[in-house]
C-alpha cells in the first residue's frame, strides 16, 4: 500500500479541521479538547495533537490529510507530522490580530519542508474582514523570490479547498496533464 | 428596471457568394429588426451552410472538426436527416419564415447554454454536517473514469465555448492563420470598462458605465462592481466588437454611491470575464507569440472563472518567463487555452509580456518528471470527480 500525506498548517482558528472534513473521504479524526488559555477566543475547541482525514484513490494508495495542531507549544508535532508529506496548504484567517505574521511564522517553521516540497497559501474569514487583501499577502512575500499561489478561501467549500490542493499538484509538477 | 434591447446574435454564412450574403443581410436587417448580424465564421454564435456548393459535404465535415458544439443550420436543394442536437436543415427553395424558424431554434438553444453558464454553484456555506461526513463510500454515485486530457477541465463544453471558444491551433509562421487569433480589446465592453477603471483610479471616485444596458457602477475604493443586469443582458456587448461605440462614463452621486441590490462582483472578477468573453482564446492585438510572458502573481482562482488548463500555465510561468507558443508545447495543449488564460491575466494586470526578447533570457527548462506523477495525476482525477458533485 502507498501512503502519501498532505499537510495543513495554520494558526489557530484558521479553519484547518473544517478545510479537511471539506474534502476527506472519511469523517475527520480530530483530537481536539476545550481550550483553557487564550486560544479561547479565537474557538472554543482547538487542535491539540492533530486532524487526520484521508482521500482514497483506490485499495491501494490513500493520500492523508494531516493537520497539525494550531498553537504554538505543541510545534514539536509538526515534524514528526510533515515527514513524507508532498506538500504544505498553509491557512491563514484573516480575522486574527496580525495574519501577517501569523504567515511569516508557519512559512519559516516549515521553511526546509517547503523548500523540498511546494505549499500554497489559502486566506480565510475574508468574508468576515476583508483587509488586508490578498493582494497585500502577496506583497509581504515579494522579496521572498518565489510566486506561491495565494487565494481567499472559505474553509467550509469543498471548491476552495480543492482548488488549493488542485494549485498545489501544479506547482510540483505543472506537466501533470500532458 | 426595463430590460436592454435584445442584443444582435452574430451569424456566419458559409459557402455562400456575396450575393447570398447581401441577401441574408438584408433579410436580417429589414425583416428581422437587425436581431442578427453577419460576421465572419470565427466570431459567429450560429453557422448557415450551404451543402449544394462546389466541396460542400466536406465543408460540412471540416466545419464539424473546427466546431463540434456550434448551432449549424443546413441548407440544400435535396432533403437529408440529421442525427445530430445542434444541426437544423432547411430545404431549398428557402422559404424566408422557415430559416427564421431555424436560427430561433438555434438562438434558444444557444440561451439555454448561455444561462446554463449563468447558473452558479449551489452555495456550500453551511458547515458540513456529520451525516454527510458519515456517508459511506459505497452510497456515492460511481465515478466515470476521466482520461488525462479530459480530466484538465471541469468546465463544461457549453462553459469552454463561451469563454475560450472552438479555434484550432495555428502555424504561427502562415500570417492568414496569424491575422484570426487577435481581438482589439477597445472595440469590446472589456475596452470601456478599463476606460472607467483608469479614470475611477485617477480621480479616486466611483463610475457609473452608461449604456443601453442596466446600470454598471464601479466603486472604486471597494474594488467591487456592481451590475443590475443578468449575464446574459451583458454578454453581447462583450462578444460583438463595436456592438456599442460610445459608452458614456460619469461619477456617481451620493444616492448612486450607496445604492445596493445588484449583482456584486470584484473588479477583477468582472474584468477577467469580460477579456475571457472578448477573447474567446485569443489574444490582444500585437502579442507577440515568440515572447516570453511573465506571471506577477497567481490569480486568485477561486474567485475567477477558472479555464481548463489555468493553474497549470501559471504553476510553469509562476516558475519562469515562457512564450505563449512555448507554454502550449511544453505542456502539450490546445494553444487556445494559453491564449484566453493570458488575455484574462493580462487584462487584470497578473500577466504581460516581458521586455526582453526570448534569446536574452535563459532558455526554459524542461518540465520534470517527478516520481510521484502518476499518484498526483489519479487524486487531481479524484478532486474533479469530487467537485463535479457540488
Amino acid at each position: 500500500m502507498n501512503d502519501y500525506k498532505i499537510i495543513f498548517s495554520g494558526p489557530v482558528g484558521a479553519g484547518k479541521t473544517t478545510a479537511i472534513s471539506a474534502i476527506s473521504d472519511i469523517e475527520p479524526i480530530t483530537t481536539d479538547e476545550l481550550a483553557t488559555d487564550m486560544t479561547r477566543i479565537q474557538k472554543t475547541g482547538t487542535t491539540v495533537a492533530m486532524d487526520y482525514g484521508m482521500i482514497k484513490l483506490d485499495e491501494e494508495e490513500r493520500i492523508h490529510l494531516y493537520g497539525t495542531p494550531g498553537q504554538e507549544r505543541f510545534d514539536f508535532m509538526w515534524e514528526i507530522l510533515i515527514q513524507g508529506g508532498i506538500g504544505l496548504i498553509l491557512l491563514v484567517s484573516n480575522n486574527r490580530p496580525n495574519p501577517f505574521h501569523d504567515m511569516h511564522f508557519f512559512l519559516d517553521a516549515f521553511k526546509e519542508f517547503i523548500g523540498n516540497s511546494k505549499v500554497v497559501i489559502g486566506v480565510t474569514q475574508m468574508d468576515l474582514i476583508n483587509r488586508p487583501g490578498i493582494e497585500d499577502y502577496h506583497l509581504q512575500l515579494e522579496d521572498s523570490g518565489v510566486k506561491i499561489p495565494i487565494f481567499e478561501v472559505d474553509a467550509r467549500m469543498k471548491k476552495d479547498v480543492s482548488l488549493l490542493v488542485e494549485a498545489l499538484l501544479y506547482s510540483l509538477d505543472p506537466g501533470l496533464d500532458g | 428596471m426595463t430590460n436592454p434591447p435584445l442584443s444582435p446574435t452574430r451569424m456566419a454564412a458559409i459557402g455562400m457568394d456575396q450575393r447570398q450574403r447581401n441577401a441574408l443581410h438584408m433579410l436580417f436587417s429589414t425583416k428581422c429588426d437587425n436581431r442578427y448580424v453577419l460576421m465572419e465564421e470565427d466570431a459567429s454564435e450560429i453557422c448557415i451552410l450551404d451543402l449544394d456548393v462546389f466541396g460542400g459535404e466536406r465543408l460540412w465535415e471540416e466545419f464539424r472538426e473546427r466546431h463540434p458544439q456550434r448551432p449549424l443550420i443546413l441548407v440544400s436543394l435535396k432533403a437529408r436527416e440529421i442525427s445530430d442536437d445542434v444541426t437544423l436543415f432547411v430545404e431549398k427553395p428557402i422559404p424566408v419564415d422557415r430559416l427564421i424558424d431555424a436560427i430561433e431554434q438555434q438562438r434558444r438553444h444557444l440561451s439555454a447554454k448561455i444561462e446554463d453558464l449563468a447558473q452558479p454553484p449551489p452555495p456550500d456555506t453551511s458547515p458540513r454536517l456529520a451525516e454527510q461526513a458519515e456517508q459511506p463510500d459505497t452510497q456515492q454515485p460511481p465515478r466515470k473514469k476521466r482520461t488525462a486530457r479530459k480530466a484538465a477541465s471541469l468546465m463544461s463544453e457549453s462553459m469552454e465555448w463561451a469563454f475560450v471558444g472552438t479555434s484550432p491551433d495555428i502555424d504561427p509562421k502562415d500570417p492568414q492563420q496569424l491575422a484570426k487569433i487577435y481581438y482589439n480589446p477597445e472595440h469590446y465592453l472589456q475596452g470601456h470598462m478599463q476606460l472607467a477603471l483608469n479614470l475611477a483610479a485617477r480621480h479616486n471616485k466611483n463610475v457609473g458605465v452608461e449604456g443601453p444596458w442596466p446600470a454598471i457602477r464601479l466603486y472604486f475604493e471597494g474594488r467591487k462592481i456592481r451590475v443590475s443586469a443578468e449575464e446574459r443582458q451583458l454578454r453581447p456587448y462583450c462578444t460583438i466588437p463595436d456592438a456599442i461605440l460610445k459608452v458614456p462614463l460619469r461619477f456617481l452621486d451620493e444616492e448612486e454611491n450607496a445604492a445596493g441590490g445588484a449583482r456584486e462582483y470584484s473588479i477583477d472578477a468582472f474584468h477577467w470575464q469580460l477579456a475571457l468573453w472578448a477573447s474567446r482564446g485569443r489574444l490582444p492585438k500585437g502579442t507577440d507569440l515568440f515572447r516570453p510572458v511573465y506571471l506577477r502573481r497567481w490569480p486568485n482562482f477561486t474567485r475567477l472563472v477558472v479555464t481548463p488548463y489555468a493553474l497549470a500555465i501559471a504553476a510553469l510561468w509562476a516558475e519562469q518567463p515562457r512564450s505563449l507558443i512555448d507554454t502550449a508545447q511544453t505542456l502539450n495543449i490546445p494553444q487556445r487555452y494559453v491564449f484566453a488564460f493570458y488575455s484574462a491575466a493580462k487584462a487584470i494586470q497578473m500577466a504581460g509580456e516581458t521586455r526582453c526578447a526570448a534569446d536574452t533570457l535563459p532558455a526554459p527548462s524542461a518540465v520534470e518528471k517527478p516520481k510521484h506523477r502518476g499518484l498526483l495525476r489519479r487524486l487531481m482525477g479524484r478532486l474533479r470527480g469530487d467537485k463535479k458533485q457540488i
